[in-house]
């Protein structure tokens, strides 16, 4: 993490853990995890939610860095929004499902990287002058996943492919953005539940 | 000697700059503060004035940074501002309330001077839709003979 960072953001940081992912395709059991989650949310819940201490956290932190979450709904706000304009969680792929699963159970975002692709410590930090990002320039000061070697996403973005994991992938590299407030046990819970649905273990 | 006179003139030049670093670091650090419990504040007041309103997003805002002083400063009023205009919208409500249960307490005392009238449990901010209404005993005959009661409607049974 960049210093600069460390002393704005004190708490910010980035969690990875590495699984195997052999099989693709959706798993039963977590559709019907994804499905039970999906009966449980009403519209009551999804206003109410900003109250509770992670999605707090994370309301917080977006206000804070210059992102205001009534336009761009934190992960977990924007998940919930998602299964009521859809009427359920639908189950798409297996890192998909297993990344929402560990979103909605946690409330803390997950994403996947190809592992074979990524060079971990993963850390947080600013933009610099003519960086680019999957081709594309990132305007300097944004604040940015990397490796040691690349940016690899915007803050609360999701990757891109070749960096996301896609469907050729078969070793990936979970990520989670943990923010002030959000307890060490809320991270590992996330990692280790999207870990647990990805790899079918 | 020498040495330690130019150790201190150095330090006393690098003091103006090193005070304003720490003056804006706890200034940025009150703001963060600040800004975190305004957000809760209006995450709550805003729950509890529109425990129904889901707001969909509009549009996408900029991308993450750090933000200047200035810009914390505008959101810090900004959310203020916004505090302000949901703390009067349930003060609002709630006068609104306060009329319709003192209505409701008249409709009670005197049904045949408040006839037709119609208020629902929504109005009274009690939960479910059942609604209070003025209507005639016995129908036409009621009408008739001004025999009139109040009756709460029983709602819709899907209602929580």
């Amino acid at each position: 993490m960049g210093d600069e960072i460390g002393i704005e953001f004190p708490g910010l940081r980035a969690d990875w853990l590495s699984c195997e992912c052999t099989e693709h395709r959706s798993d039963q059991g977590v559709g019907e995890r994804l499905a039970q989650l999906a009966s449980r949310l009403k519209g009551r819940q999804a206003v109410e939610l900003r109250q509770q201490q992670v999605p707090a956290a994370y309301r917080s932190f977006f206000r804070l860095i210059g992102v205001d979450p009534d336009q761009q709904p934190t992960p977990i706000e924007q998940a919930v929004l998602g299964r009521l304009l859809s009427g359920g969680n639908q189950p798409q792929d297996r890192i998909s499902d297993g990344l929402l699963l560990a979103l909605l159970e946690t409330s803390v975002p997950v994403i996947a990287f190809d592992a074979g692709l990524v060079s971990p410590p993963i850390a947080i930090r600013s933009a610099e002058r003519g960086e680019r990002l999957s081709g594309r320039a990132v305007s300097p000061g944004s604040l940015l996943l990397a490796d040691t070697e690349q940016p690899l996403c915007q803050l609360f973005q999701r990757p891109e492919p070749p960096l996301a994991a896609g469907r050729r992938s078969e070793r990936l590299l979970l990520v989670a953005v943990v923010v002030a407030g959000v307890s060490a046990i809320a991270s590992d819970e996330a990692l280790t539940i999207a870990a647990a649905a990805i790899s079918g273990s | 000697m020498a040495v330690l006179l130019l150790d201190h003139r150095a330090g006393s030049d690098l003091l103006p700059e090193c005070d304003s670093k720490l003056d804006e670091r706890a200034a940025r650090s009150t703001l963060h503060a600040q800004i975190a419990q305004l957000d809760r504040l209006l995450s709550a007041t805003f729950c509890e004035a529109f425990p129904d309103r889901l707001e969909l997003p509009k549009l996408r805002a900029g991308g993450p940074r750090i933000q200047s002083l200035g810009e914390l400063e505008l959101l810090r009023d900004d959310l203020i501002g916004s505090l302000r205009e949901a703390r009067q919208a349930l003060l609002t409500r709630e006068l609104e309330r306060s009329a319709s249960r003192e209505l409701l307490a008249a409709m009670l005392l005197d049904p045949a001077e408040h006839r037709r009238l119609r208020i629902s449990q929504r109005e009274l901010g009690v939960g479910g839709c059942g609604v209070w209404s003025v209507a005639p005993r016995l129908g036409p005959i009621g009408r008739l003979m001004g025999w009139w009661r109040v009756k709460l409607s029983s709602g819709c049974p899907l209602a929580t």
